[in-house]
């Protein structure tokens, strides 16, 4: 993916750019807002990463005028303020993901690869992985062609994780976009949903769906 | 630590004194006004004296009169300025010319009229007197000498000179001694409260115990000196359990790492030494997250933004998300929870506050405890109530639990940072909710009232 970071720290910059491109994503830095806004003004992006704190020109303000001009990329926004009303605030100027600093690697690589494939997204009704089989309008499962009976909770659970699947899901990015939930509750309280969805997925000894990445999240493959 | 300080001003630009010069102007006026107000009541009788004498002396020169024939009225006239040391006479015919008496001829003026004393025209001896018409055409002019009324109004004048200097002297000593003395208890004040803000915070500003407003301002600032006191307590705690707390997980780390790097040398035990220091660090940044969070939410008023928020929703969630997880540890959540109940705040902070006191219950309850959330309206609030039956929170440190850092486990066993609650007291606080904690023997229960939502 042609990624444009506008960070102005060079040191997380280099950092992030460096993990983003071994992911083999193309890299381009920025490191204030002007330049940013001239360098996103080119075109060609998949996703804008934006610091929130920019000189010069803040982060917001950036994506605002870039919504204003109709560039429509996916923004992630990142910030050293954790407040919830910043959030909102970068959310409202246009942004589609924010991820608060210090932040891990690989949830900043995970949120980029969901951005990515959010943006291709086109509207489909049943969702596909070997054998699983989603029915996104009848709300129904279907393994092997057996139905699967699974709370609404446990539905958008699945439905996210195979909307972005074959890729790495945080437990945050779950926590935010199947409960709504944008703090980190101490307990694993996503471990245990997933478990308890696991074993649902693979009751009669189906071969289980929904690998745990280490320190990650979850992932869910055609071959587990 | 040095503070800034004003020096003293110098006594004539204190305010009392120039309050003391101001009173004793308006005070040197209203005796101004008192003597003229005298003097012209003085001067107007003394006048008025004259005239009566003079009144009744042409009196008696007019009886004489009408049985006199004008050759005798002469006579009278002159024997009496002869004889009279007072009076003086002219008696004048209708052509002007003196007749009688001890003046000069005049102008023939009828009435109360003064005349400059031709015979010692000396400064203030005028004379005063009255003119009438007698029978046979003669004019009679009797006065006397207004020297004395002239002397008495001049020692008057004196006299009250004299004791406006007096007065401005002694309000210039009064005012200065007055000044004085407050400059002195103002620079006592300000001594005692510099020295207690630059040595020893402890120490208060003794009263005098007279009650007066300088004591008044005494309690006053040690009022404050209190309040600074209390909160630099409050900070100094705060930060020193901060660094306390903070101790424990970086020692670990610091291990964690120290091991990592001496024993292993495999490189998957490397890397899992790497993910679990990852881990430690994570929970270590978890803890300043919520410090920051709590922080914010004391300082800032997040209010503006907030909107009517599903509570039924809210708390609904917040069950769900934890139902699974009671059910593994044989632990009983469950819920009665009143539809469409509606508070103004947001949303993610009403979870995260029931999702801490939930995770709070079921992480501080054995196994087989019961957890009920509990959502309704009443006439004047809204209230949720979160109870369990396990073992409880002594009454003891029922004011405590809210404090940052602070665990009913002294020994800090266990995970958690001790800043669940806070962060649970911090977002009730600015939604205008009230929460207390009440011991149901055996368990605990927490109950939230929220504000009931107007309706506009």
């Amino acid at each position: 993916m042609n990624i444009l970071m506008i960070e102005d720290d060079p040191e997380t910059a280099a950092y992030v750019a460096q993990s983003l491109r071994e992911e083999r994503h193309a890299v381009s830095l920025a490191k204030d807002g002007p330049e940013g806004l001239a360098t996103a003004r080119n075109g060609g992006w998949d996703i804008i990463i934006v610091d929130r704190l920019l000189p010069e020109l803040d982060g917001v303000s950036v994506v605002r005028r870039l919504r204003a001009e109709g560039i429509e990329a996916p923004v992630l926004f990142l910030t050293a303020l954790s407040g919830i009303d910043e959030r909102v605030a970068g959310l409202n100027a246009g942004g589609d993901d924010y991820l608060a600093k210090p932040f891990a690697l690989s949830e900043l690589l995970a949120r980029v690869q969901a951005l990515g494939r959010r943006s291709r997204t086109t509207v489909t009704t049943v969702l596909r992985i070997a054998d699983l089989e989603i029915d996104l309008i009848a709300h129904k499962v279907f393994r092997g062609g057996c139905a699967i009976d699974l709370q609404p909770r446990e539905f958008q659970l699945l439905e996210y994780l195979m909307r972005y699947s074959d890729q790495v899901v945080t437990r945050a990015m779950l926590l935010e976009n199947v409960w709504g939930l944008h703090f980190d509750p101490r307990t694993n309280v996503v471990e245990t949903h997933i478990s308890r969805l696991r074993a649902k997925l693979s009751r009669g000894d189906k071969p289980d769906l929904i690998q745990t990445v280490r320190g990650n999240g979850y992932r869910l493959r055609a071959l587990a | 630590m040095g503070t800034a300080s004003v020096p003293l001003p110098k006594i004539f630009r204190t305010s009392s004194f120039r309050l003391t010069l101001l009173y004793s102007g308006f005070f040197l006026f209203c005796c101004l006004v008192l003597f003229l107000v005298f003097y012209w009541a003085a001067a107007d009788s003394m006048a008025r004296q004259i005239d009566n004498s003079v009144a009744s002396e042409i009196g008696e020169i007019k009886a004489d009169a009408k049985t006199q024939d004008i050759d005798s009225l002469k006579s009278t006239v002159d024997l009496l300025a002869k004889t009279s040391a007072d009076f003086s006479y002219l008696l004048q015919d209708r052509d002007g010319h003196r007749l009688a008496g001890n003046l000069p001829a005049m102008t023939p003026t009828l009435g109360i009229s003064e005349q400059p004393n031709q015979m010692d025209p000396d400064e203030g001896k005028t004379l005063r007197g009255r003119g009438v018409r007698l029978p046979n055409d003669v004019f009679l002019f009797v006065a006397l000498s207004t020297y004395q009324m002239h002397q008495m109004r001049q020692a008057m004048v004196k006299a009250f000179l004299w004791g406006m200097l007096v007065t401005l002297v002694l309000s210039l000593i009064g005012g200065t001694f007055m000044s004085l003395s407050i400059l002195g208890r103002v620079e006592a004040l300000s001594r005692a409260s510099r020295e207690i803000v630059d040595s020893d915070m402890k120490r208060r500003i003794p009263l005098r115990g007279s009650n007066d407003e300088f004591d008044h301002l005494v309690v006053s600032l040690n009022a404050m000196l209190d309040r600074i006191t209390g909160l630099m307590d409050g900070i100094r705690q705060v930060s020193s359990d901060i660094a306390h707390d903070l101790r424990t997980p970086l020692t670990r780390l610091r291990q964690r790492v120290e091991v990592t790097l001496h024993r292993e040398q495999d490189v998957f035990s490397l890397r899992l030494g790497y993910e679990k220091t990852l881990r430690d660090i994570d929970s270590i940044l978890e803890i300043f997250d919520a410090l920051l969070r709590i922080s914010r939410l004391e300082s800032t008023s997040p209010a503006t933004q907030f909107q009517p928020v599903d509570l039924t929703e809210v708390l609904l969630t917040a069950v769900e998300v934890y139902m699974p997880i009671t059910e593994e540890k044989h632990q009983i959540l469950t819920e009665i929870v009143a539809p469409g109940l509606t508070v103004v705040g947001d949303r993610q902070l009403l979870l995260q506050l029931f999702a801490n006191v939930i995770e709070n219950a079921l992480r501080h309850t054995p196994v087989m405890t019961e957890i009920q959330v509990r959502g309704l309206s009443t006439d004047d609030a809204i209230r949720v109530t979160v109870e369990d039956n396990g073992p409880g929170i002594p009454e003891t440190q029922h004011d405590l639990v809210f404090r940052r850092f602070f665990r009913c486990d002294p020994a800090r066993r266990g995970p958690g940072s001790g800043l669940g609650l806070s962060l649970v007291a911090a977002i009730a606080a600015c939604h205008n909710c009230k929460v207390t904690l009440a011991d149901t023997a055996p368990g605990l229960r927490v109950t939230f009232e929220f504000p009931r939502m107007t309706r506009t």
